[in-house]
């Protein structure tokens, strides 16, 4: 069962990937058309800047929603990286239960937002924004969940490791 | 703005969380939340400045693209083809190696946005090159790979540029053509510095490769080094926005790799596209979070509050600049650059604009500032791949990369004092600042 369940999250895993590198894909795809559409057609099109530019929300918030791991992620690292494993623990789980506290206080808010936005829509490809920007919703909801496991793995399972600096998913 | 307001509240509250080593683009979301909450505004705020500010400003787009970019390049057998054609160039004067490796990220400076993505891309490559038979230390290969990959995003194409005319509203073609001249000069202050070495500690000579055979070397390397042209030369000639040049940079990075090098799979392909896009993901993520936390910012009035605070103290332009350069370069040394050039520049830029400083010229001088924080200990990414890659200790590849960390200091600090070196090369192609 439970090593049922572990293939099953980590086929999961690969699809939420694929899809993420999908996102990527067709963004490079509407510029190198849009580019085209230009000189070869004489023809501007606006709507692959709209879908890049939704294309770009969706990969960056599904990314961390799914598929960016902790060590990926930017963040100050000194002091966290010097601290000793208890340290560590106690120290992840403040920020781990402040996070999920202020995510959880704002979902309301957030939620009626999106849902408002249902009045509006994209220019060129008419979709919904409240549909553009669920991904939101979807994110603050994943991140929770996350932070929840992570803060209960940090309770009462092995003290969280230091990140690896060389892994982190910096562009500069 | 008193001790116990919202607006502090928030600060004390991303401080506090980023310092326990929370991811800092959730730090200052839940930080702004925070604000939103005790200040008794909408919450939803943090969806909508976050979500209207990542769909509107469409430049952005050039970040996961030149990412995209660089990462092709990096599949490609571009790189020893790159290197063979520095080698037949630079190879044969003492130090030849050293040269090489200067004048290599030189090259890729002009192809990649990115100066991690440059030391991770040609870093092993350069490292075996270089301590084969013990020719040089390991630690100063390390040390000089960290040095010259900073080189990367000071020319053009550049992430952190693109980053920075996000912020600040300059044009972002122009920021470009500010850096040829800074990079070109931090490679050459470089090169002073192996000079000086190669002939005190008698650094290696590499074999010269006969001059009829360099012609067939530099057309095997000629559709590498046309890329800069090719994406400079869209920007400036206007037939694409930056944000398509850095598509067409990846296009292209892509065409010459399958098509003439023969050198990439559909599996490379697919790596290099996740890997790209899990790096925009977390870049965006920090992104997502100071869109947030500079409406905050904002609403706060703080950059204006900082202006009218420094205009009291009389600031000539240029002291103002040299306090940055002492701020950022502390800065760098503790945190990841795109954090400063997210969180600190945004505050800084009402009051250089007060002071009449120049958006290109400053911009500029920000960018070279964080990349030589990328090898500044305690904290310097560049350093961390390396120690990595050459598995030496990183103290050692510290002690290395001093003598070219004064060099570059010195590069900023006559690019500080003399905005001409940054923006005669903008103004010559029409900048009107």
């Amino acid at each position: 069962m439970l090593v049922k369940l572990r293939s099953l999250a980590r086929s999961l895993y690969r699809v939420s990937e694929a899809i993420l590198a999908a996102m990527l894909g067709l963004m490079f795809l509407a510029f190198l058309l849009q580019i085209a559409f230009r000189y070869l057609f004489n023809l501007p099109i606006g709507w692959t800047n709209e879908l890049s530019a939704i294309l770009w929300i969706w990969l960056v918030l599904w990314g961390a929603a799914f598929v960016v791991r902790e060590e990926e992620e930017i963040r100050f690292d000194l002091v966290y990286a010097s601290a000793r494993p208890g340290a560590r623990r106690v120290m992840f789980l403040i920020s781990a239960v402040s996070l999920i506290v202020l995510y959880a206080i704002s979902f309301p808010a957030v939620f009626d937002y999106v849902a408002f936005m249902r009045v509006e829509s994209t220019a060129y490809l008419k979709i919904r924004f409240d549909w553009l920007f669920s991904i939101y919703l979807v994110f603050v909801v994943s991140v929770i969940v996350r932070y929840l496991w992570l803060a209960w793995q940090a309770a009462f399972g092995r003290a969280p490791q230091e990140f690896d600096p060389t892994k982190m998913g910096s562009g500069v | 703005m008193s001790i116990a307001s919202p607006f502090s509240a928030s600060i004390v509250a991303i401080t506090a969380l980023a310092f326990l080593g929370l991811p800092i683009g959730h730090a200052m979301i839940a930080g702004s939340i925070l604000y939103l909450l005790l200040a008794g505004l909408d919450m939803g705020t943090a969806a909508e400045q976050l979500l209207n500010g990542m769909y509107a400003n469409y430049i952005i787009l050039a970040v996961p693209l030149f990412i995209l970019a660089a990462e092709l390049m990096n599949i490609g057998s571009m790189t020893d083809r790159l290197m063979a054609f520095c080698n037949a160039v630079v190879g044969r004067f003492r130090g030849g190696l050293a040269y090489v490796n200067i004048v290599q990220s030189i090259i890729f400076a002009g192809m990649s946005g990115s100066a991690i993505a440059d030391a991770a891309g040609t870093g092993k490559m350069m490292q075996q090159m270089m301590t084969r038979d013990g020719k040089y230390p390991a630690s100063y290969a390390a040390a000089l790979t960290a040095v010259t990959a900073v080189i990367g995003p000071v020319i053009p194409p550049s992430i952190p540029m693109v980053i920075y005319a996000l912020v600040s509203d300059a044009s972002i073609g122009y920021l470009f053509l500010g850096g040829v001249v800074p990079g070109l000069l931090m490679a050459l202050s470089q090169m002073g510095i192996v000079a000086f070495q190669a002939r005190r500690l008698n650094f290696p000579v590499e074999p010269p490769t006969p001059l009829r055979k360099l012609p067939r070397i530099a057309w095997k390397a000629l559709p590498s080094l046309m890329m800069p042209v090719v994406l400079l030369g869209g920007i400036y000639t206007g037939a694409t926005t930056p944000t398509e040049a850095a598509a067409v940079a990846a296009a292209y990075a892509l065409a010459i790799s399958v098509l003439l090098y023969r050198s990439v799979s559909f599996g490379d392909f697919y790596r290099s596209i996740l890997a790209s896009a899990r790096t925009s993901a977390s870049i965006g993520m920090l992104i997502a979070g100071a869109l947030v936390f500079n409406y905050v910012v904002t609403v706060e009035n703080i950059p204006q509050s900082l202006s009218l605070l420094l205009a009291g103290w009389q600031l000539s332009p240029t002291v103002f600049l040299v306090l940055v350069n002492v701020l950022l370069l502390l800065l760098g040394c503790v945190l990841e650059g795109t954090t400063i050039l997210l969180v600190i520049v945004p505050v800084l830029i009402p009051t250089a604009r007060a002071l009449g400083i120049d958006m290109v010229h400053f911009g500029v001088v920000v960018v070279v500032n964080i990349m030589i924080g990328l090898v500044t200990p305690p904290y310097g990414l560049l350093l961390f791949i390396m120690t990595r890659i050459a598995e030496v200790p990183l103290m050692d590849i510290v002690r290395d990369v001093l003598p070219f960390l004064w060099a570059m200091i010195g590069s900023l600090v006559l690019i500080t004092y003399f905005p001409e070196l940054v923006l005669w090369l903008p103004r010559l192609l029409g900048y009107q600042g």
